[in-house]
């Protein structure tokens, strides 16, 4: 990984964007009726992380991803196991899973409603059935790609069946199987504002609709605001975790996705 | 002749194995699942309801209104995305300073752009666009921009000597290099904007599948719910294909020069 720099350049282009924003309401120049300004914005952060409001919301959300993301990584990586490690598997199903994984995840949230109500369940329904494909996919994609080698390593120092894979193969799919897991944190929290906004009225995405509701665009762009740190601190904080994890991996990761 | 026959017949049979779990659990479902159940109607009642949907005129105009925001949202956001990208990765200071607004504007999640767009423009048809264009251009304008810049200078030392005119450059020397980047960028904007066109009509009531389904939903007619859903499915489905094949295309004619 790169040592941190301070990119100036870049803050400075952040703190432009704020003061031409700033500058332009203050003046009146922007068309939008219901812009604030960023210090308005600021002001009225500092109300909501006073009163605890946003801390509420934040650990409900936060609880839910954490909740979904784990049951979506469990079933992730056992079915990407099984459909990597075994050639029956993937003639008998694989074609299913194919028809499945292209369906957009949010077309289940009324499904859900309907099944569930307005519950957590409904929104964990909509956030496992995202999060689950990225880490199938690369599962399997790992287990697959490990070289026949390894397998006649374990054959060699007679390993269990159960052995083999728990210490040659899962370690050889690790960093495989970490992106998939980062990937699909990113789509829990899509996944969770999306069903807070309609399915579940709790945390941030009801949050935010509710200010924009109650007509309250200050506070609507200081949670908007603060769901962005939070969406990109918690893909830094994964990236640095795998790096630490995959230490002595060759590490390949594309940071496309 | 027959030989190519053969392996066609081979291969839509081993694909026939792959989805037999999924048949049959739905061929189940109709066998064994309550006929009325206002939670799980059997499969049969979603196509009818969604024959009844289209009989009734409201299915197709729908479906227009959705799948023509997407095209549009998502063919702006691949000239836009393109050609800024190409801007702002042939300057490595003016990437520099971009790129911190810039990976903001990626990583906020999509949905939160929803009030906020209704906040400034409204529940109007330019929001639907605005919104969309907004999501599905990030990945595609960063894809372009990181591998406009890992662009090999001494292929543009190329072009100068053999004096190429700027339309030829971009063909022979740009294009290469930058294409497949572009499209692995469209690939990850696809699912997104899908998600996102459907989110809005959700949510603000415009026309399209997305409001169909949540009215059908107010209104407890789940097969109808179920019937839509499996439309959706159909949709991402065809859409996926239809980008594999074109990718397949162009890679073709611009092999990834990526190692």
């Amino acid at each position: 990984m790169r040592a941190p720099r301070l990119n100036l350049p870049g803050l400075a282009t952040i703190a432009v964007v704020l003061a031409v924003w700033e500058a332009a309401a203050r003046c009146g120049f922007l068309p939008f009726d219901y812009l604030p300004m960023p210090s308005e914005i600021f002001l009225a952060w500092g109300d909501l992380i006073a009163s605890g409001e946003m801390f509420v919301q934040t650990l409900h959300t936060v609880e839910s991803i954490i909740i979904g993301w784990t049951i979506a990584v469990a079933i992730g990586i056992g079915l990407g196991l099984a459909l990597g490690l075994s050639p029956q598997m993937r003639r008998w199903s694989l074609a299913s899973f194919e028809i499945l994984r292209p369906l957009p995840a949010i077309a289940f949230l009324p499904l859900a409603l309907l099944l569930f109500n307005f519950s957590l369940t409904t929104e964990l329904v909509l956030m496992v059935y995202a999060s689950i494909w990225p880490v199938l996919v690369n599962t399997m994609g790992g287990v697959m790609a490990v070289t026949p080698r390894l397998y006649d390593v374990g054959r060699t120092l007679r390993l269990s069946r159960t052995r083999t894979l728990v210490s040659i193969i899962i370690p050889a799919a690790a960093p495989a199987i970490v992106t998939g897991c980062r990937l699909s944190m990113g789509l829990a929290l899509v996944m969770a504002i999306i069903a807070e906004m309609i399915g579940n009225p709790h945390g941030l995405g009801y949050a935010v609709i509710s200010e924009l509701q109650a007509m309250q665009p200050r506070r609507m762009f200081a949670y908007v605001l603060f769901i962005g740190l939070l969406s990109i601190s918690l893909n830094a904080a994964l990236l640095w975790i795998s790096a630490r994890v995959l230490r002595g991996h060759r590490w390949t990761d594309d940071h496309n996705a | 002749m027959r030989n190519t026959v053969m392996l066609r017949t081979m291969a839509a049979l081993r694909y026939a194995q792959g989805l037999l779990p999924l048949l049959l659990g739905l061929a189940a479902w109709q066998a064994f699942g309550p006929v009325k159940s206002p939670y799980f109607p059997p499969p049969s009642a979603w196509f009818d309801s969604v024959l009844f949907l289209a009989r009734s005129g409201r299915l197709w105009p729908a479906f227009a209104a959705t799948l023509a925001s997407f095209i549009a949202g998502l063919a702006l956001a691949c000239l836009i995305g393109f050609a800024l990208g190409l801007f702002i990765g042939r300057s490595s200071r003016l990437r520099r300073a971009l790129n911190p607004l810039l990976e903001f504007c990626r990583g906020l999640p999509p949905p939160v752009l929803v009030p906020v767009a209704v906040l400034l423009l409204g529940y109007a048809e330019s929001l639907k666009l605005f919104i969309i264009l907004w999501v599905s251009v990030w990945p595609i304008l960063l894809n372009t921009a990181t591998a406009a810049a890992l662009l090999d200078e001494l292929l543009i030392d190329v072009s100068r000597t053999f004096h190429f005119s700027p339309a030829m450059t971009l063909r022979k020397i740009v294009a290469p290099a930058v294409v497949p980047a572009f499209l692995l960028g469209v690939r990850i904007a696809i699912p997104l904007t899908i998600i996102i066109t459907l989110l809005i009509e959700m949510l603000t009531s415009l026309p399209g599948i997305g409001s169909l389904i949540v009215t059908s939903q107010r209104q407890f007619r789940s097969a109808e719910v179920y019937g839509m859903l499996v439309l959706v499915g159909i949709l991402g489905l065809v859409v996926n294909s239809i980008f594999t094949s074109v990718e397949r295309a162009v890679l073709r004619r611009w092999p990834s020069t990526a190692q």
